[in-house]
């Protein structure tokens, strides 16, 4: 019942059938589409003008540009959250995940105005630093911010995500895959030597 | 103006297209029997149809999971998950089962796991090892030689063990592990639990026409090049090659026709193009329709000769319904921190696993619950996706800025993830109906799920929980998500896990059994089953390997009994 191809050829075949597959066409077709001409203006669903602001704003503050990549507002990420609380109203049949957003941004414009006398996105950076440090750290934080803290995880995980999971974002992590790999090899003996240095260190 | 000719009368009619209709109509095909094949759902060549190497970025919502799409955009199930549009299912006051149905060409087989466990023999008679639920009317050695023809032809890979209950099978070589799971594989040195290579349907070297996986670590959205199983590529195409077999889809099953002789004589069905009915007749049914489709299909074949539904003078047809237990647990390993980048993709699934390892505990009465679970583990850089990175805080603290970017990183592929996979034993408040009122949008009276876990399964999702927990930290790491006795250890809801098995089951004595030892039922002796509703128990095996192993067996009793003029 055995009549494996030999493992020479197949694996040029292999590579072929790939390169031939619909499904591969399909997605080479995606990914070379004229994107930034082609990019339909975004209609937002969830926030408004002042709340954009504010939204741009913070999505900056928690992933901003760096020496490997862009910051989140450049990658698409007030989109992807608007979107996204769109998307959980419908998906979820409740608009929890969308109000706790809102409230949280609502309350971050009005401490800003109690305290500084102008919305959060127009406050001076070491205003909005002084604000972030009281939410941005869930042990640290006072008691009475515990819905705010609360707030603040929420955000900085749609910032987050919707960061790493765009394409600027997928290009600074350190992943290397999603495509067809010739022979796999299992670990790569230089990372396991690193990992097993590390196993033989006293517990870090 | 219909033609008064008297109808076309095929060989088989096999209700179902996954695993359990796939290798029936492979088998027969093969042995030259003209079928034809009623699936519920559309066509679907995963050449043309596959996702393969799409990113999230190109999908609505980063390619997040959906009522529609539950494993996400990029799912190979066209139209199915726990809710299908215009085929609801009920449940009695006090049950929460979930139904899983994928309606397409090829069933669950385009997205499933490929996680292919042999049961072993103290599976086939678990009764007789602990007093708890019932024997098969088979024993391992039955299914032994069924198993090597299954992996031979679909391929599976793994490595001869030699453990407890765990028998090896015919494997082609594993792929060598990730870097994550020889740190899981040292931690469980220490526990003394073993952690061996995965058995899964994924080809390592090409077979029968088939090439190796090529490692792009998404089998879910089914592979375009067939270096997977799956029903459509493996069972069906060459089926359809023979010319004999000929398949429906869009046809949605109602009910086994009998003849006046108490036989079956055919299956009707709404054809969903025109919402017409149908009737398909052959010599022999078979049902694999998956284990609660085929229960519902009896239960409303109803007529002045089988008033509570065909093969079902045992009064047993939906009972004894059964799922897999599941509980998780995710932590967060330091060692993985920061190394050098490398591609983590590998097969679709785990390159690892850990059998259960507790029999002899169990055997010596030191265990407070029966049976046993398998460990499924998952983790590393994986495809960057919806959520990816989400939960931060609890690794570090919290914080924003570029100190958060370049910390998020360190620790991208830090994660590891350990699912339970455990044995239900079956029960009398657990099973399927049909419900007095509810229909679905075809007029078909629909199903209505009673279910409920016994103390031995929520004591073994505990055991889960215990034990990942401890994997975890021994590794050096930190449990990121868990659950206590607050939410009965995480075990999973009924028919989450999308392992329902047993609602026609076999037996040796046709008072206490709807089929014999050879699918067959007993009370329409050419009528047979070839899904997970045969099933006595719920091993912690995955049922797919099982199902076309023993489908392949009830399929060679067929020709045999079809030659003999039997049937």
């Amino acid at each position: 019942m055995t009549n494996n191809e030999p493992q020479g050829v197949s694996r040029r075949a292999i590579i072929r059938t790939i390169g031939s597959a619909p499904a591969l066409a399909a997605a080479a077709a995606t990914e070379a589409s004229p994107q930034n001409a082609a990019k339909p203006v975004y209609r937002r669903k969830v926030f408004d003008d002042r709340q954009w602001r504010t939204v741009e704003v913070l999505c900056d503050l928690i992933v901003p540009a760096d020496e490997r990549s862009v910051s989140a507002s450049h990658a698409g990420v007030p989109e992807f959250i608007d979107d996204w609380l769109d998307f959980r109203k419908r998906e979820d049949g409740n608009d929890v995940l969308a109000s706790q957003i809102l409230g949280g941004l609502s309350w971050l414009d009005g401490e800003s105005n109690r305290q500084f006398g102008r919305d959060f996105a127009a406050a001076a950076p070491a205003q909005q630093k002084q604000l972030l440090d009281r939410i941005a750290w869930p042990e640290k934080a006072a008691a009475e911010d515990h819905r705010w803290v609360v707030f603040f995880s929420r955000f900085r995980d749609l910032t987050v995500s919707g960061f790493f999971s765009s394409k600027a974002g997928i290009g600074d992590l350190p992943y290397l895959g999603n495509k067809a790999v010739s022979e796999w090899k299992g670990c790569d003996p230089a990372v396991w030597a690193v990992i097993e240095k590390r196993l033989t260190e006293p517990r870090r | 103006m219909q033609a008064r000719t008297s109808p076309k009368t095929y060989d088989v009619v096999i209700v179902g297209s996954g695993a359990g209709g796939g290798v029936a109509a492979h088998v027969l095909a093969l042995a030259g029997a003209k079928i034809c094949m009623l699936e519920a759902g559309g066509w679907y060549d995963a050449a043309k149809q596959s996702d393969m190497f799409k990113w999230p970025y190109n999908a609505p919502h980063r390619a997040a999971g959906t009522r529609e799409k539950p494993f996400g955009y990029y799912d190979a199930t066209l139209l199915g998950g726990w809710q299908v549009p215009g085929e609801p299912y009920t449940n009695a006051r006090g049950s929460d089962f979930q139904w899983y149905r994928a309606r397409m060409l090829g069933g669950r087989t385009n997205h499933y796991g490929r996680i292919s466990l042999r049961m072993g023999p103290y599976d086939f008679k678990p009764y007789s090892r602990d007093g708890k639920g019932f024997d098969w009317p088979i024993a391992y050695d039955d299914l032994a030689p069924y198993y090597d023809k299954a992996e031979e032809l679909i391929g599976v890979f793994g490595s001869a063990e030699g453990l407890e209950n765990t028998p090896d099978g015919r494997f082609l070589p594993p792929p060598a592990p990730r870097g994550y799971e020889r740190v899981i594989q040292r931690a469980c040195q220490h526990l003394h639990i073993p952690c061996v290579p995965s058995r899964l349907a994924i080809l390592t070297k090409p077979l029968h026409g088939r090439p190796a996986c090529h490692y792009c670590g998404e089998c879910g959205r089914a592979c375009a090049v067939n270096a997977n199983f799956s029903s459509p590529g493996v069972h069906i195409a060459p089926a359809m090659k023979t010319g004999n077999l000929e398949v429906r889809t869009g046809a949605m099953a109602r009910e086994v026709v009998l003849g006046p002789d108490g036989r079956a004589r055919g299956v009707s069905y709404i054809d969903k193009k025109d919402r017409s009915e149908q009737t398909v007749y052959g010599k022999v049914v078979v049902l694999a329709a998956s284990c609660c489709e085929t229960a519902r299909i009896l239960l409303n074949s109803k007529s002045s000769r089988a008033p509570d539904g065909v093969a079902n003078s045992s009064g047993l047809v939906g009972r004894y319904l059964m799922d897999t237990v599941g509980s998780s647990v995710s932590g967060f390993l330091p060692i993985l921190e920061d190394l050098p980048p490398q591609n983590e993709d590998g097969v679709g699934g785990m390159h690892l696993y850990m059998p259960w390892w507790n029999y002899q505990a169990q055997k010596d009465g030191k265990m407070p619950f029966a049976r046993g679970y398998h460990i499924e583990i998952g983790g590393g850089r994986s495809l960057p996706g919806a959520g990816i990175l989400g939960g931060s805080e609890r690794i570090l603290g919290g914080g924003y800025g570029v100190e958060l970017k370049r910390n998020l990183r360190k620790i991208y592929g830090a994660n590891v993830h350990f699912s339970g996979r455990g044995e239900m034993i079956p029960n009398e408040k657990s099973y399927c109906e049909i419900d007095p009122n509810a229909v679905d949008q075809w007029g078909i009276p629909v199903l209505r799920f009673h279910f409920e876990w016994s103390q031995d399964e929520i004591l073994q999702a505990k055991h889960m929980q215990e034990t990942f927990q401890e994997i975890v930290t021994t590794a050096g790491g930190k449990v990121l998500s868990s659950a206590g006795a607050e939410r009965n250890w995480g075990i999973s809801r009924g028919g989450e896990i999308i392992h329902e098995v047993g609602a026609t089951r076999m037996g040796d004595n046709a008072r206490t059994s709807v089929l014999n030892s050879y699918c067959q039922a007993w009370d329409c002796k050419n009528l047979f089953v070839t899904d997970a509703a045969p099933f006595i128990s719920n091993a912690d095996k995955n049922p797919t390997l099982t199902i076309t192993a023993l489908g392949w067996r009830t399929s060679d009793y067929i020709v045999d009994q079809m030659k003999k003029g039997n049937l």
